[in-house]
């Protein structure tokens, strides 16, 4: 069906119009991670004067001039260097903001890479070789079995918030990792489970009937015949899964009553509330980096990524 | 052969065994916990008493924060339901109608990118960047001579609430735009192919066929919406903490700040045992009352 051209043309500028407000308040972030507050005092709409210096400097790299170039520093203060101290300079005036950031961040990233990565693979494991069972063996109580699953997605976060809070507490699991993780694995195994239930179910039987036939065993089973062919689901699984560790923010913030073991998200909000709140750069550059891992793994595996979001979108 | 089957379904739980010991711990224990703990009085560490239901029926009659928080809930879930039940799907409807797949594809990346911003880092930007004095919006007015209409978006009481709602404007980043696309591309060609026989095409196609055939996926993000404006929260308490004063309070909030502030856990366990029974009454009604394409085909 051919369509006229002065539509497409209509569609493509009210696409644009909407994805450029979207993302409007990250271009700014990104922008303010190298301004100093005192530039941003200044002014508010303002391009890196650092970036400025840096762009001055290249070109004079480019037109190869080797002239002494007159550098401003953060407070205003000129000297006349020659170009290569300029560019380290402007350099170091635009990462401060960054690596002071990272410096505070550190702890948080390393607990947040931590609870996330224990909290996949618990999920993967746990959560598929259940799904396993369930799916291809027909025993006493199954049906029961996946109900109680199922049904636990009736529950509401906001009604087990407190009891679960005291329940860690009374374990004794408050201030350690397992106090995030063994919930997280809990609550993420069940929409796992469905997935991986669905996936394993749609598996040809005679593939399974001739290992067994071979004498594999449920391990021997697991391993060469479900691993080998769920790749794709598996890092569905493992995508949606670290999407959720990774935006918690609530209970990694009560359950670390001592502050110790704080992810990324509680974090940034102890961050913005205390003293370095002050200073802008500092906090958009810690914005930013707390998205970068995400980053990275969306323009890594775009694909999973969206079928991970929309079957998570079922966890009701 | 009773013993061989005997094992059989042992083995089977052996290996599920995991499963259940943590969704019985770390979810239902607490939710059985969550009904029987609302019935007492207590703080941690201290005697309990039984009060019977007396928590429920101070949360319902004589809490003062009861009906505010209850409106402002209702208001950013009313406000979310009829923007995400629109926007995204507009949008996903612009984009299923671009002529090539590539400019499709790109289209749905980038409404999709923001979501690698974890929530709260979203929240504090939108505080920071868009809200504060030296912000987008105060600096924005002041740029084009409206400087009189700036101020404290989250700290005026009248514009604190409204400051909330709009956060995330203009409502097309995430998950909304794929899961309405998706359904957009179930449609089977012929119907398509007809339509356009028929004449009908553009708006009246867009109402007449597109938004019937994609009723069940309206129907999931309606629910959704429901779900998660009753609990939410987490933007309140980053954002404004409830106030000023208790213009912002959701009942949320109100549980968050009687068990880690006021140390009351009965009582909060109480209020999330009234949030559960709100969110379950009106997910039942949803699912009995608004049919999904597929049942008003089988004439259910």
């Amino acid at each position: 069906m051919r369509r006229p051209r002065y539509q497409n043309v209509v569609l493509h500028a009210v696409l644009i119009v909407l994805a450029s407000l979207t993302l409007t308040p990250f271009l700014f972030t990104a922008n303010n991670i190298f301004r100093t507050k005192k530039e941003f005092d200044q002014s508010f709409f303002s391009f890196p004067d650092a970036f400025e210096g840096l762009i001055e400097v290249s070109a004079l790299y480019l037109t190869g001039n080797d002239d002494q170039v007159e550098v401003v520093d953060e407070f205003g203060a000129r000297e006349i260097v020659d170009r290569d101290e300029a560019f380290s300079r402007y350099i170091d005036y635009a990462q401060q903001g960054p690596s002071k950031a990272w410096s505070v961040l550190r702890p948080f990233m390393q607990n947040s890479f931590l609870v996330s990565i224990c909290t996949a693979i618990g999920v993967c494991l746990v959560g598929s070789s259940t799904a396993y069972i369930l799916s291809r063996y027909r025993f006493a109580g199954r049906e029961v079995v996946f109900m109680s699953v199922l049904s636990t997605m009736m529950f509401p976060a906001v009604l087990t918030l407190v009891p679960s809070f005291l329940l860690v507490k009374e374990l004794g699991l408050l201030n350690s990792y397992w106090a995030m993780i063994l919930p997280y694995i809990a609550s993420g195994q069940v929409i796992a489970i469905f997935v991986f239930r669905s996936f394993f179910a749609g598996l040809p039987e005679e593939l399974f009937e001739s290992a067994r036939i071979d004498g594999a065993g449920h391990l021997g089973i697991y391993l060469n015949i479900i691993l080998p062919l769920s790749k794709p689901v598996f890092s569905v699984v493992i995508i949606m899964n670290v999407l959720y560790t990774w935006n918690q923010f609530l209970w990694p913030f009560i359950v670390n009553t001592d502050g110790s073991k704080h992810v990324i998200a509680s974090g940034l909000f102890i961050m913005a509330r205390s003293q370095e709140a002050e200073d802008y750069s500092l906090m958009f550059a810690a914005y930013s980096i707390s998205s970068i891992p995400l980053l990275i793994l969306f323009i890594y595996a775009t694909k999973p990524f969206m079928r991970g979001i929309t079957s998570g979108a079922l966890k009701a | 052969m009773k013993q061989e089957k005997f094992s059989f379904t042992f083995t089977c739980y052996v290996i599920i065994l995991p499963t259940l010991a943590l969704l019985f711990t770390f979810i239902y224990l607490p939710v059985v916990w969550a009904f029987s703990r609302s019935l007492y009085d207590f703080e941690i560490g201290s005697e309990s008493r039984f009060v019977g239901l007396g928590n429920f029926g101070e949360y319902l009659f004589s809490d003062p924060t009861f009906w505010p928080s209850m409106l402002h809930m209702g208001a950013l879930t009313f406000f979310l339901v009829c923007v995400r039940l629109t926007i995204p799907l507009v949008v996903a409807k612009l984009i299923h109608s671009l002529s090539t797949e590539k400019s499709r594809y790109v289209y749905r990346t980038i409404f999709l990118a923001p979501i690698v911003v974890p929530g709260v880092a979203l929240q504090l930007i939108w505080m920071n960047l868009i809200y504060s004095d030296v912000g987008l919006l105060n600096e924005t007015l002041r740029a084009i001579g409206l400087a009189n209409f700036t101020q404290g978006w989250l700290t005026n009481p009248d514009t604190a609430l409204l400051a909330i709602m709009v956060i995330g404007f203009p409502f097309v980043s995430g998950i909304d735009v794929l899961i309405y696309y998706a359904g957009l591309s179930s449609i089977p060609e012929d119907v398509n192919e007809s339509c356009a026989l028929e004449g009908c095409v553009g708006i009246r196609k867009f109402f007449r066929i597109d938004v019937p055939l994609v009723l069940s996926q309206l129907k999931l993000i309606l629910i959704l919406t429901i779900i998660n404006g009753l609990q939410a929260f987490e933007n309140v308490y980053i954002l404004t903490e409830g106030g000023p004063g208790y213009e912002t309070i959701v009942p949320g909030l109100w549980m968050y700040y009687n068990a880690f502030k006021f140390q009351r856990m009965g009582y909060a366990c109480a209020i999330g045992v009234v949030l559960f029974l709100m969110i379950l009454t009106l997910t039942i009604i949803n699912i009995k009352y608004f049919r999904s394409a597929e049942e008003v085909k089988e004439g259910a």
